[in-house]
């Protein structure tokens, strides 16, 4: 079994440089999305889109709402108001002026796979157990059937392993795969953390800093990584990065969020030329001058 | 576990064939564990082979040695019998605490339905309320009360019993850590008092058609409990497995011990064995890795629960009688003790752990009482202190041997950052490292307490 994870992978839509999308090529949409913890709004009435097979990258200074975002698409917080939808069906529902949200398992089974700012892998768990949970979403045998070991829960676990050790070919940590994810190096743990969200063969990748700590040619390989995600395996890409030439050499469209609100979108020259951006960044002085 | 393929077929042919490659691999992974810990490796498999046999020596030498030349703290066949319930509950209570990391204190109210599904089923119990049922039992056709046989007490006590577990975590499993753990205790104090206390109902409702009169029904036995319960009978060979059958009985548990080891093992190395060990690392992970957090969860529940179903039934059999005083508190924690010591998560480990115990609780320290009695010194019995006992050896444990005595690969890493190893160990489950200082994390997303500990969550950055 390969590692292709959308056989029917789609191109650069056409209307994505312009911004004029409509919504069946929309992967991810969302509006008016609000998230308070408390008195504090972390995310203000945001209204963001990711095209079908684009690199998109979600920006802002520390604190202004982006590993929120992600978590509310992915359904771990549930939104204090608004919608998301993923691949035109709905991550929230309202019901009774109360928003309420897929559960986090499910809304991976429908296909966002995740990795984390500060790497959470499983640690005393070898590399190739750790790819083997994020299949488990795939796998149907049973409890009985593992008390049992029937043939076809056999069949599925030998599949499951095939599958596992591609991905890990892939993020070229097939020769590690007994190892201990807790044991690898870093740059190993990260990309370990990308074969495992793959496993769960998603549409949408959210990648949480995937560069943070990495040199400059770990950092180049990453991003020729994510592109070749992209290119050879249809992958949608969100990114949250702090690494400005990573955002500006890959991403399609940036958002900029600042204190919860988006005060910025576009290509990443307008981004870059955006004073509001500068601003966020350096402050009044900067845009100014 | 390389990548090479190798193709499963279907049916029962590729289950043998499967079996057969387990075999192998098995002695494949004995000699490679001989040729690494050569020590290690001799060492248990001679107490394995001393557990197989020693019933037969015990039966044929040393009993009679102990009782007519000098007297020595040999357990009798009861106390190994009940080695084998205890290491069967210990093998349950670790797929819950040691798999899956949710600690459990109330473990001991599964052993007690397990108890009363037999007591209920192969008794004669119901004559008092007309009952009367016999079927495939070696008690004779006509006999007074419902008399099932031991063959299908044992899975109808599974089922029971996991249902038993699963309506108890459905509620409870979104709560963590202590909150779990004070749940299951009030579980565990509850379920043997309502068997205590139902020996006496009395009914009496009349609303139009719908008319219930139910006066004084003695329902589970009260303080009397219920007795004679039958034992387990092998037919054709007409064996019956009760507490005058001596080796016998103990062969019969180490039978079902093994069938213990075999479907815990099954489930360790599965899918299922891997979403718990998954949530015990990191629980939100696991989630976000698309891991039905709480559906998993409640299997570790309700599956290890219907171990202490097993040992609660034969135990009950065994006996030919039930109480609930058998099943105190005190039965929860003795059982936590088992696996502690004898290394959570590691299946042999926590049998060892089991065997240990109850030989120190049946059989050494009542020995060590008797020894001080004859010697009239006036010292204190140590029989009667056996909680101090397990305290004292516990303190010792989690100081210089945290991870018990055969510990399990994961756990002691768990365990290898030096302070945090009582906190782990005594909780059950593993301390989040990289949290330790923002206390419990992250809280179930819809209750009350969730907005403070999301904003905890939000100030890590997740």
């Amino acid at each position: 079994m390969t590692a292709d994870l959308n056989p029917t992978s789609s191109s650069v839509p056409a209307g994505l440089l312009t911004g004029s999308l409509d919504d069946a090529a929309l992967l991810v949409r969302s509006r008016g999305v609000t998230k308070k913890f408390g008195g504090l709004t972390a995310v203000n009435n945001v209204d963001f889109d990711i095209p079908r097979g684009s690199i998109v990258s979600l920006i802002g200074p520390n604190g202004a709402g982006k590993t929120t975002f992600f978590n509310m698409i992915t359904g771990y917080y549930t939104p204090t108001a608004g919608e998301i939808s993923f691949d035109g069906r709905a991550i929230t529902s309202e019901s009774g002026g109360k928003v309420k949200s897929r559960k986090t398992h499910e809304v991976t089974a429908m296909g966002i796979g995740r990795t984390f700012q500060n790497i959470r892998l499983f640690g005393a768990m070898t590399a190739l157990d750790n790819v083997r949970v994020g299949l488990n979403v795939h796998l149907r045998s049973h409890w009985w059937d593992s008390v049992l070991r029937t043939p076809s829960m056999l069949r599925e676990e030998q599949a499951a392993i095939e599958e596992a050790m591609s991905l890990l070919k892939l993020v070229d940590l097939d020769k590690r795969a007994e190892w201990w994810a807790r044991n690898l190096p870093y740059g190993d743990q990260r990309r370990l953390e990308i074969a495992r969200a793959l496993a769960t063969r998603p549409k949408l990748l959210l990648l949480d800093e995937p560069t943070a700590g990495m040199n400059n040619s770990e950092t180049r390989e990453m991003t020729d990584f994510i592109r070749m995600l992209r290119s050879e395996h249809g992958l949608t890409v969100l990114l949250i990065e702090h690494d400005m030439r990573v955002v500006m050499g890959i991403s399609d469209r940036i958002t900029v969020l600042d204190y919860g609100e988006v005060i910025a979108e576009g290509r990443p020259d307008e981004v870059r030329a955006n004073p509001r951006v500068i601003e966020a960044y350096l402050g009044r002085g900067a845009a100014d001058a | 576990m390389s990548g090479a393929t190798k193709v499963i077929g279907t049916g029962p042919g590729a289950w043998f064939s499967h079996l057969g490659e387990s075999i192998v691999a098995m002695e494949r992974g004995y000699r490679s564990a001989f040729r690494q810990h050569r020590l290690r490796t001799i060492l248990l498999t001679g107490l394995i082979a001393l557990g197989l046999i020693y019933p037969l020596l015990d039966n044929y030498f040393l009993s009679g040695f102990s009782r007519n030349v000098f007297p020595l703290p040999l357990p009798d066949p009861t106390v190994m019998t009940f080695m084998t319930i205890f290491a069967i509950m210990a093998v349950g209570l670790n797929i819950v605490v040691g798999f899956a990391g949710l600690l459990d204190l109330g473990y001991v109210a599964f052993y007690a339905i397990g108890a009363y599904v037999a007591a209920f089923l192969s008794s004669p119990h119901w004559a008092a309320l007309g009952l009367n049922l016999t079927f495939m039992s070696h008690v004779g056709p006509g006999a007074q009360g419902i008399h099932l046989p031991f063959w299908i007490i044992l899975p109808l006590a599974v089922v029971v019993v996991a249902t038993a577990g699963a309506l108890l975590g459905a509620p409870t499993l979104r709560l963590r850590g202590d909150y779990l753990a004070i749940v299951t205790l009030g579980f565990g104090e509850i379920v043997p008092l309502v068997f205590k206390n139902l020996s006496s109902i009395t009914i009496s409702f009349n609303l139009g058609p719908i008319n219930i009169a139910v006066a004084n029904v003695n329902l589970t036995g009260g303080v009397q409990g219920v007795n004679p319960i039958d034992p387990p009978f092998l037919p054709f060979f007409n064996v019956l497995f009760d507490s005058r059958s001596g080796p016998l009985a103990v062969y019969f548990g180490i039978v079902m011990l093994g069938v213990a080891v075999v479907v815990a093992r099954n489930l360790q190395f599965s899918r299922i064995g891997r979403a718990w060990m998954a949530i015990r690392e990191d629980e939100t992970a696991a989630a976000m890795m698309g891991v039905n957090t709480v559906r998993t969860k409640l299997l570790a529940f309700a599956l290890g629960a219907s171990f202490a179903g097993v040992a609660g039934a034969f135990q009950a059999a065994y006996l030919g009688a039930t109480t609930s005083d058998f099943f105190a508190f005190s039965t929860s924690i003795l059982v936590l003790i088992m696996i502690i010591l004898g290394g959570i998560g590691n299946i042999w480990g926590v049998i060892l752990g089991a065997v240990t115990l109850t030989y120190v609780n049946a059989t050494l320290l009542p020995y060590l009482g008797q020894r001080v009695q004859d010697s009239a010194l006036g010292l204190p019995n140590p029989a009667q202190y056996n909680f101090l006992v397990y305290g004292l050896v516990l303190l010792f444990m989690m100081r210089f041997r945290p991870q018990g005595f055969l510990p399990d690969r994961q756990r002691e890493a768990e365990l290898s950052v030096a302070g945090l190893a009582e906190a782990e160990t005594a909780l059950g489950m593993p301390v989040d490292l990289d949290n330790v200082s923002v206390a419990p994390p992250g809280q179930d997303e819809t209750g009350a307490e969730s907005r403070e500990a999301e904003t905890i969550e939000e100030a890590r950055d997740l």
